[in-house]
C-alpha cells in the first residue's frame, strides 16, 4: 500500500532518472511527533524568510502573517531552499554521529561527537525532538532505502519463490545492522519507548510491505494484513535472536530465518488441512449422530 | 524606566517571582534548560540572567553529566572549556547573582563569568556561542528586533536560541482569571513585599504591550532563524520560544 503510494508520488514529480529514492517523510515524521505534545499545545514552524530590512513595514501591519508573506515577492522556491538547509545539516550530523555509536551507544553523546565532526556546534542535538530515537529512526530509514535500492536492482528477485526472495531479503536487511549488533539492544529499546513506538511501528509496516511487495504480493484484502502480520513476527523474532547469537557471520541466525519462513509458508498449508480435518470429522460425526437419534426416535 | 525598576526590585527579584508564580518559575526555568541540552565544553551566552537562576541550571546540568560515566577521555578536559556568560544590563542584579553564586559554593569556579552589557549591543564576538538563552528579559528591552539580530550573530552554526517570556493566554474563562490576578493581585503583592507598586504594574502592562506567541516567533525567523517553535507552558502564561541558526 505503502508501495503504490510512494510510485504515485513520483510518478508524477520525478520526470526521469532511474534511481528511485523514498521520500524520507520529514514532514510527516514532524507531524506525528509534534501532534504527541501532550502537556502543552502544538509546537508552530516558522517558514524562514530571507533577512530584508525593508519588511519591518510588514511587521507592524495586523493581518497574519501568514498573508504578509504571501504578499511578498519572494518566489516559492528560494522560500523552500532556506528551510529544506536545516534539515539537510540535520540529515549530515546524523549520518556522522553512526559511526560514533559503536563506541557510544544510541545516546546523545554519539550525536555531539558526531556534530563535532561536521563542524556544526553541538547545540544542534538539542533542536532533534527526541535526540536518540532521532538517530535511531535515521538509521532505520537509511537501511530501508538501502534495501529498496537492493531490489531495484536485483533482476534475480524475480525468479525466486516468494519464500526464499523473503529469506533473501531479510537476511540482507539484518546484515545491515550486523556492524551495531552490540549496541543494537539500545536501539530496540529506544524505539520501544512510548513517545517512539508510534514512528517505529510505521518504519517496520514499511519495511514488511517492501519486502512483500518484491516478492510479488498482490493481495489486497485481509490477506494482506495476515501476510504482513506474519513477516514481521518472522522479522522480530530473527533480529532478536540475532543479538544473542555468536555463530561465525551469524550462520546460526540465517538458519532459524530459514526455519521461520518455511514454517510460516507451511503454516498456510496446516490451515487448509486443518479445515479439511474439522470438515471431514463433522461430516462423519453428523452421519453417525443422525444415525444415533434415528434409532432413538424409532423406538 | 526599566533600569530604576530593576534596581528597584534587584534584592526582592527572586522573592516577588516565587510570590507571582506561586514557584512555578522553577520548573519554568527547568524546562527551558532541559530544551537547551546543555553539552559540556558548551560557550553559552545568558542574557538579562542577571540573578543567575538559568546559569546555575546550566552549570548543574553540564557537570551531572560529567558525572555519567563517558568512555571518552577527552570529555574530561572539555569540561574545563565550558563558559556561561551572564550578561546583565543592572549592575545590581549581577551582584546578587555573585552573591548567590558564593552561596552555591561556586564562587570560585571560572566557568561562570559575570558580564555588564546592553543586550542590543552584545560585545561578544560574531560565531562565538553555542547558546544563548533570554529568561524574562526580552519583553524590557526597548528594540526587540536589535536583540535578536544580534542574538544571531554571536550564534555559531548550529548554536540555538531560547527565550523564556510570559505571553498571551487565549483560553476564555482562564484569560479572565489571569487578567484579574495580573492587575488586582501582582501590584498589590507588589506593594506588601517589596513596598513597590509602580515597577510591578509596569511589569504587568509590559507583559501585555509585549507580542503574542506567532507574532514573536516571525520576528525571530526574520532575523535569520530557521527551525522557530514556541511551546506554551500553563496555556500560554509563558512561552517558551526556540530558533536554530544554520
Amino acid at each position: 500500500m505503502y508501495r503504490t503510494v510512494v510510485n504515485r508520488i513520483l510518478l508524477t514529480k520525478n520526470t526521469g532518472g532511474g534511481r528511485r529514492c523514498l521520500l524520507r517523510f520529514p514532514d510527516l515524521r514532524t507531524a506525528v511527533s509534534s501532534s504527541r505534545f501532550s502537556t502543552t499545545t502544538e509546537p508552530q514552524t516558522f517558514p524562514n524568510r530571507p533577512l530584508n530590512p525593508a519588511d519591518s513595514s510588514t511587521s507592524s501591519s495586523s493581518t497574519s502573517f501568514q498573508t504578509s508573506s504571501a504578499a511578498g515577492d519572494i518566489p516559492r522556491q528560494e522560500r523552500k531552499n532556506p528551510r529544506a538547509e536545516y534539515q539537510g545539516e540535520q540529515a549530515r550530523v546524523l549520518q556522522a554521529s553512526l559511526r560514533h555509536v559503536l563506541r557510544l551507544g544510541w545516546s546523545e553523546e554519539a550525536m555531539i561527537a558526531g556534530a563535532k565532526e561536521v563542524g556544526i556546534s553541538p547545540s544542534i542535538v538539542g533542536s532533534f525532538p527526541r535526540k536518540e530515537a532521532a538517530l535511531v529512526e535515521f538509521f532505520m530509514d537509511d537501511c530501508l532505502q538501502r534495501l529498496i535500492d537492493r531490489i531495484d536492482s536485483g533482476e534475480e528477485l524475480q525468479d525466486l519463490i516468494p519464500s526464499q526472495c523473503i529469506y533473501k531479503l531479510v537476511r540482507f536487511r539484518l546484515e545491515m545492522q550486523a556492524p551495531y549488533i552490540s549496541k543494537w539492544p539500545q536501539a530496540l529499546s529506544i524505539q520501544a519507548h512510548p513517545l517512539n513506538v508510534s514512528t517505529s511501528f510505521k518504519q517496520r509496516a514499511m519495511l514488511v510491505d517492501e519486502i512483500w511487495h518484491a516478492a510479488g504480493d498482490e493481495a489486497s484484502d485481509l490477506d494482506w494484513y495476515v501476510k504482513r502480520t506474519v513477516l514481521g513476527g518472522i522479522y522480530s523474532t530473527t533480529e532478536i535472536y540475532m543479538l544473542t547469537d555468536s555463530s561465525p557471520e551469524f550462520r546460526d541466525t540465517w538458519l532459524f530465518l530459514d526455519n521461520r519462513v518455511k514454517d510460516a509458508f507451511d503454516l498456510k498449508k496446516t490451515i487448509q488441512e486443518a479445515t479439511y480435518l474439522a470438515e471431514a470429522v463433522g461430516a462423519g460425526m453428523g452421519s453417525s449422530l443422525q444415525g444415533f437419534v434415528g434409532k432413538v426416535i424409532q423406538r | 524606566m526599566v533600569g530604576k525598576v530593576f534596581s528597584n526590585v534587584a534584592s526582592n527579584y527572586d522573592l516577588m517571582n516565587d510570590f507571582m508564580s506561586g514557584g512555578l518559575h522553577r520548573l519554568w526555568k527547568d524546562r527551558l534548560v532541559s530544551k537547551l541540552s546543555p553539552f559540556p565544553g558548551m560557550k553559552h551566552l545568558d542574557v538579562a540572567g542577571g540573578t543567575g537562576d538559568v546559569a546555575f541550571r546550566i552549570l548543574e546540568s553540564v557537570n551531572s553529566i560529567k558525572r555519567r560515566a563517558l568512555q571518552d577521555p577527552l570529555n574530561d578536559d572539555l569540561q574545563e572549556e565550558t563558559r556561561i556568560y551572564v550578561c546583565d544590563i543592572n549592575p545590581n542584579m549581577l551582584d546578587v547573582g555573585k552573591n548567590r553564586a558564593l552561596e552555591k559554593g561556586l564562587g570560585e569556579d571560572k566557568s561562570l563569568v559575570w558580564v555588564q552589557g546592553d543586550a542590543e549591543a552584545l560585545s561578544f564576538e560574531d560565531n562565538s556561542m553555542d547558546g544563548y538563552t533570554i529568561a524574562f528579559g526580552i519583553r524590557n528591552v526597548t528594540h526587540i528586533e536589535k536583540v535578536l539580530s544580534e542574538a544571531y550573530r554571536v550564534l555559531k552554526r548550529g548554536g540555538r536560541f531560547l527565550c523564556l517570556e510570559l505571553s498571551h493566554v487565549d483560553i476564555p474563562v482562564f484569560k479572565e482569571l489571569y487578567d484579574f490576578y495580573s492587575f488586582s493581585v501582582i501590584p498589590r503583592l507588589g506593594e506588601i513585599v517589596a513596598g513597590d507598586r509602580e515597577s510591578y504594574q509596569y511589569l504587568v502592562e509590559s507583559i501585555r504591550r509585549f507580542p503574542p506567541q506567532e507574532k514573536f516567533a516571525s520576528m525571530i525567523a526574520d532575523a535569520g532563524f530557521q527551525k522557530v517553535e514556541y511551546e506554551n507552558l500553563v496555556g500560554g502564561v509563558v512561552a517558551i520560544h526556540s530558533g536554530l541558526k544554520i
